[in-house]
């Protein structure tokens, strides 16, 4: 039978409901499930077992509980004491409080006095929490400059533990260190003392078991893991974080993935084969049959300007690639020289080609130093910015088909060997990987984070590889058409959890990455779709080149005003869409 | 394998080499009138150290005992300006102080002593460590039960006695181990380093024991 205490205010006695004997309340609370044998009894005699919410899992005591605890921890004490004379659920037991208070005051044998009310049985326990308890009482004892007493503390409360005996053999340094504890913050402010003292008593908080003394923070931790679960859930996810909101379950809906086309460029003569926005997304270059490469700036209300147009190869332009920093771009194409341009200005700052042999792929080294070329004598080269080879690497073969990629960190080369081989070539261990595929590939693209590669097969299939340590597929994306022409694919969207690819037959799609589910298929384009963009700073505007000579610009269908999964992030938003 | 006993016959010893031999245990040893009848029966010449060695005697009893603080003081007389050359041993003394006063329980004594003399050592980080070891007994009501209870052991103050003797002898630019200790180690090290080059699997050892007796 419990013992109601006389020291209670009496609002705490006696809330059960009518008809409600003691003797039933307290049977229950010793029938209902309890983490410790001699848990200490909450004083409210509503019963232990009763719960709320519509699956009955959430016991109500609890759930008052750490809802009071958050209390606390918002500085609301005032609420806090009025709930738990309302509901009649104290947040701790009346010796949990004692003792809570005996710390923060540092009553110190008081403390371990009530230590031993609380309600424990594990003995180790108990001695992890009194060794805390008297520790904090020996350094405050050394910050006075009572060093006996702090001595006596040691040897004959301490040390007759018997444990942590590697703390004592610190502890005991202390005594004619005064510096080295000191710089554990413990100065002869008095604000001090209290910080310290509530550290004892977050450190104490930690060992406890949670029934006894409820763990800070319990209430915020539920309440993030819930928001993780919606948003793992949420397929569509592209939204940033700070639109996370408690009002409603997170769930984008199709509304976040972009599926309306915003604005349709048309400046290009001929076929458009390429496009890519810059890292920064300030800009998009794309590259067409008509021998031109065109620059596009993306301005603040996301509408795209054309600033400079690139002329200048003799054929066709299949490749651009950007430098880390975005101030310059490179070009290649049929005519097979790689050009070098400043952003900037539009000028042609250097055209790269080698006597007897063509430039067919190119990528930017990381720094910017440098570049690579795929050549067409089966070789890669590097060149320095001045336009010398500076190292050939032979011993494999690239074929025609121009793709080379390089990771953000220079330090692997990525092209085609073989027609259905993937080369990772290693520039500093000199190491090659192999990437087997059952097909012939057509065309690849890297993620951001250098970790994974989308390869597109000559079987209409695309392939999700992780490329670190032992090449693996992860998925396997499929729907679209490609059946002639080199059809490119790429990552993209918040976290680039999607995977967009162009489509022969003029539809641009869009999977989840992590499902391989088949998303969107935008039509728009009366021509096949070669390649996509996805824009890297703002998660819903993507870009598509298509043989019917535009560029299209995806974003948002009209976002309907549902709480608070819109996304007005930061730029390039069409709220209205435009055709 | 063993030497063939032959040859030693080849190898010749000078008598003047084995009396200094001896000598230089018997000195070392601070054993001065043995040292006395040794000259007086070989008619060797007297060390130059003869007068020191009762000093240095002393000396390395006092260590042996416990009592360091008179211990210093006469190093400072013989040795002067030993103890502030060799910050270690400086330590090393002060410490066997130390352990006295934890030994007569005399706690609040232990606690001022290890504050004015021995946390001025404490900018290197080894004395650092070394105290802290030394402070833990004071931790334990019974120091002998405690783990540092080999820091209270007549080893240690061995240990401590033996190096001041070494160190006093180098200061005084005398050999700090005497010939036979070395001779004896010599022997030891590469008869143990032949076995190994000889006999891969190391089966038979040479132990200078048997080697005596022999």
């Amino acid at each position: 039978m419990g013992v109601v205490d006389d020291n209670e205010p009496p609002s705490k006695r006696l809330k059960g409901p009518p008809g409600v004997s003691k003797e039933d309340t307290l049977h229950n609370q010793i029938a209902s499930t309890s983490l410790e044998d001699s848990m200490a009894r909450p004083l409210s005699l509503q019963r232990d077992d009763e719960t709320i919410g519509l699956k009955g899992i959430i016991k109500k005591h609890e759930f008052v509980k750490i809802i009071n605890r958050a209390l606390y921890s918002l500085g609301y004490s005032k609420t806090a004491t009025i709930l738990e004379e309302e509901s009649g659920i104290p947040l701790h037991s009346s010796a949990v409080t004692l003792f809570m208070q005996q710390v923060l005051d540092g009553k110190w044998d008081e403390c371990l006095n009530t230590l031993h009310n609380i309600g424990l049985t594990d003995e180790a326990l108990i001695k992890s929490a009194s060794f805390l308890l008297l520790e904090q009482k020996f350094l405050e004892l050394l910050r006075k400059g009572k060093h006996m007493a702090a001595l006596l503390t040691l040897r004959t409360e301490i040390v007759p533990l018997s444990i942590n005996s590697a703390r004592v053999h610190e502890l005991s340094a202390y005594i004619i260190y005064p510096s080295q504890f000191l710089a554990l913050g413990l100065s002869d402010q008095d604000t001090d003392i209290a910080l310290s003292r509530a550290k004892c008593l977050e450190r104490l908080q930690k060992l406890l078991p949670a029934a006894i003394m409820i763990p800070e923070s319990r209430l915020e931790h539920l309440v993030e893991q819930a928001l993780d679960v919606q948003r793992d859930a949420c397929v569509f996810h592209n939204t940033l974080n700070s639109e996370l909101s408690l009002y409603t379950d997170h769930q984008c809906g199709r509304d976040q993935i972009p599926s309306k086309t915003l604005q349709t460029l048309q400046e290009h003569k001929d076929e458009v084969w390429f496009l890519q926005f810059s890292h920064n997304g300030k800009y998009l270059a794309s590259s067409s049959k008509d021998q031109t490469a065109l620059l596009w700036e993306v301005q603040e209300d996301g509408q795209l300007i054309l600033k400079h147009t690139l002329s200048g190869h003799q054929g066709a332009v299949s490749i651009i690639s950007w430098r880390h920093d975005d101030s310059q771009l490179l070009t290649c194409g049929t005519d097979e020289t790689v050009r070098r341009w400043d952003v900037g200005s539009g000028k042609c700052l250097h055209v790269y080609e080698k006597p007897g042999a063509g430039l067919i792929s190119c990528g930017w080294l990381a720094d910017g130093d440098g570049i690579a070329s795929g050549m067409s004598d089966k070789s890669i080269c590097l060149w320095n910015l001045e336009g010398n080879i500076v190292e050939c690497w032979k011993g494999h073969r690239t074929e025609n088909i121009s793709d080379m990629a390089v990771t953000s960190d220079g330090k692997i080369i990525i092209s085609i060997c073989r027609g259905s081989t993937l080369l990772l070539f290693n520039r500093e261990s000199r190491c090659e990987r192999i990437i087997e595929e059952e097909d012939r590939i057509t065309s690849f693209s890297l993620s951001k984070d250098n970790k994974f590669l989308l390869v597109n097969i000559v079987n209409q299939e695309i392939h999700l590889w992780r490329i670190t340590g032992d090449p693996k597929i992860v998925s396997k994306f499929k729907g679209h058409k490609r059946t002639r022409f080199l059809v490119r694919s790429c990552f993209g969207g918040f976290e680039q959890a999607f995977i967009a690819s162009g489509s022969e037959d003029s539809q641009v799609y869009i999977w989840h990455r992590g499902t391989g589910e088949l998303l969107a298929k935008l039509p728009g384009h009366s021509g096949t779709v070669n390649c996509v963009s996805w824009h890297p700073m703002n998660p819903h505007i993507l870009a598509s080149a298509s043989d019917d000579c535009t560029i299209r610009i995806w974003g948002l269908d009209k976002p309907k005003c549902k709480g608070t999964t819109q996304s007005n992030g930061k730029v390039h938003h069409q709220p209205n869409g435009r055709t | 394998m063993d030497i063939d006993p032959r040859q030693y016959e080849n190898t010749a010893i000078n008598d003047d080499d084995i009396h200094n031999i001896v000598l230089s245990y018997l000195v070392h040893n601070c054993y001065k009138d043995t040292v006395e009848s040794f000259i007086t029966t070989t008619g060797v010449t007297k060390p130059v150290v003869f007068e020191d060695m009762e000093k240095r005697k002393r000396v390395f009893m006092l260590a042996l005992e416990g009592d360091a603080l008179k211990a210093i003081e006469l190093t400072e007389q013989l040795a002067p300006g030993l103890l502030d050359k060799s910050k270690d041993l400086h330590f090393d003394l002060l410490t066997l102080h130390f352990v006295e006063l934890v030994c007569s329980r005399k706690c609040t004594e232990a606690v001022e002593f290890a504050r004015t003399k021995l946390t001025p050592f404490g900018d290197v980080q080894k004395y650092v460590e070394k105290l802290e070891d030394f402070m833990a007994l004071l931790a334990y009501e019974e120091p002998e039960k405690s783990p540092m209870f080999h820091l209270l052991s007549s080893e240690y103050r061995q240990h401590v006695a033996e190096s001041l003797n070494r160190a006093i002898l180098a200061h005084a630019n005398l050999p700090s181990y005497p010939a036979v200790e070395r001779l004896m180690q010599q022997t030891v090290v590469v008869r143990q380093y032949l076995d190994q080059e000889q006999d891969k699997e190391g089966l038979s050892h040479f132990s200078l024991k048997d080697f005596l007796k022999s």
